[in-house]
């Protein structure tokens, strides 16, 4: 097991800051109240999201850090422009969950993260049994019950395989 | 030997004798029209299979003269030759794919075609719905276009999948039996 920092969690939100799909990385999996710690976390970026992508300047999808939490996690984003949001949770203290001697995350460390996400979320939406619509707030709705979320066995394993296998300075999946 | 003549041939027509579409045109409109088939018919997926391999039929009854037009095939032998053309020709000139041809029956009257990739089949997942990974044949158009191309040359055959990878098997493989060869002056099946 490599040393240095680690993503901690990956967060989906939808057009509508809907939940899509959050994944979480060792060692906070093994936490019981880890998914409802890192919704808070993620939702709590929600705002920033929308702070960054109005900026008229923007010119890149990448929004960079959004919110240092504490000395050990932060918070990425990169938005699309269908205006769906990618939260990328990095633990620098990694997945030995020790304090170590890494360097600082800089941006570029975290582009490979968010080019694979998105080239794993336009292959799930080529699926043709994949309908958009019915991951909506409105859908879940209707539905009653089930929340929206992505349920594609390929895509989430996908998403686990980017959160395990990530390190600083890894430019290629 | 035939086997690479086909292959040349195959390779020569794709290059100069063939216009071209963006793969993903082709994949999203299958894709599309087989998830919109399934919602039609409420998710019998048997039915769903039945309508493929019709529309595929008419494909093929019609796209056997474009093939013979671009490739200027003669009259295959037997049905080895016949095998060949359309993995080696066939689906090279109409899909850059050129299907792996095994599993000869003894006698000969059957064998296999293996797709190590599947152009229509690209990024799909079937619903999870506990049946569709039983009972979808996603690719089943296949079959269709076979079967219609082939009875215009005069051979009834059978064509149906045995495996797939999207089911989660090993190969994606179709299984292809020759019935018999129809007499010239046979009225058209009425389908």
């Amino acid at each position: 097991m490599s040393l240095g920092p680690s993503l901690a969690c990956i967060g989906l939100m939808g057009k509508y800051d809907n939940p899509l799909h959050i994944a979480i990385f060792e060692p906070h999996s093994a936490v019981e109240s880890a998914h409802l710690e890192f919704s808070f976390l993620l939702n709590a970026s929600l705002d920033i999201f929308e702070l960054r992508a109005s900026d008229r300047n923007r010119v890149d999808q990448d929004l960079g850090m959004l919110q240092a939490i504490d000395e050990r996690l932060s918070t990425w984003g990169w938005q699309t422009g269908t205006g769906t949001k990618f939260a990328v949770i990095v633990d620098m203290w990694g997945k030995q969950g020790r304090p170590s001697t890494g360097s600082a995350i800089k941006g570029e460390d975290l582009k490979p993260v968010f080019k694979a996400l998105q080239t794993a979320y336009i292959r799930l939406l080529q699926n043709p049994f994949y309908t958009p619509d019915d991951h909506t707030p409105m859908a879940a709705v209707r539905s009653r019950g089930s929340a929206g979320e992505i349920k594609s066995k390929k895509f989430i394993a996908e998403v686990k395989r980017i959160g395990d296998v990530w390190t600083p300075g890894l430019e290629k999946f | 030997m035939a086997s690479n003549k086909a292959a040349r041939d195959g390779e020569k027509i794709w290059k100069t004798n063939v216009d071209k579409v963006n793969a993903e045109l082709v994949t999203l409109t299958y894709g599309t029209m087989v998830a919109q088939l399934c919602s039609d018919f409420n998710h019998k997926y048997g039915e769903v299979n039945q309508q493929l391999d019709k529309m595929g039929y008419n494909i093929g009854m019609r796209l056997i003269e474009d093939f013979f037009a671009k490739s200027g095939v003669q009259r295959c032998g037997n049905l080895r030759e016949t095998a060949e053309t359309i993995s080696k020709i066939g689906f090279k000139m109409f899909l850059n794919i050129t299907p792996t041809v095994s599993n000869w029956s003894a006698d000969n009257k059957s064998f296999s075609l293996i797709f190590d990739e599947n152009p229509l089949a690209d990024c799909v997942e079937l619903p999870n719905d506990g049946r569709a990974q039983d009972e979808l044949w996603f690719s089943n158009i296949f079959c269709g276009i076979l079967r219609g191309a082939l009875e215009m040359v005069q051979m009834q055959v059978e064509a149906h999948y045995v495996a797939d990878v999207l089911r989660g098997d090993e190969t994606t493989e179709m299984r292809i039996t020759l019935l018999r060869y129809m007499e010239d002056e046979m009225p058209p099946d009425d389908e």
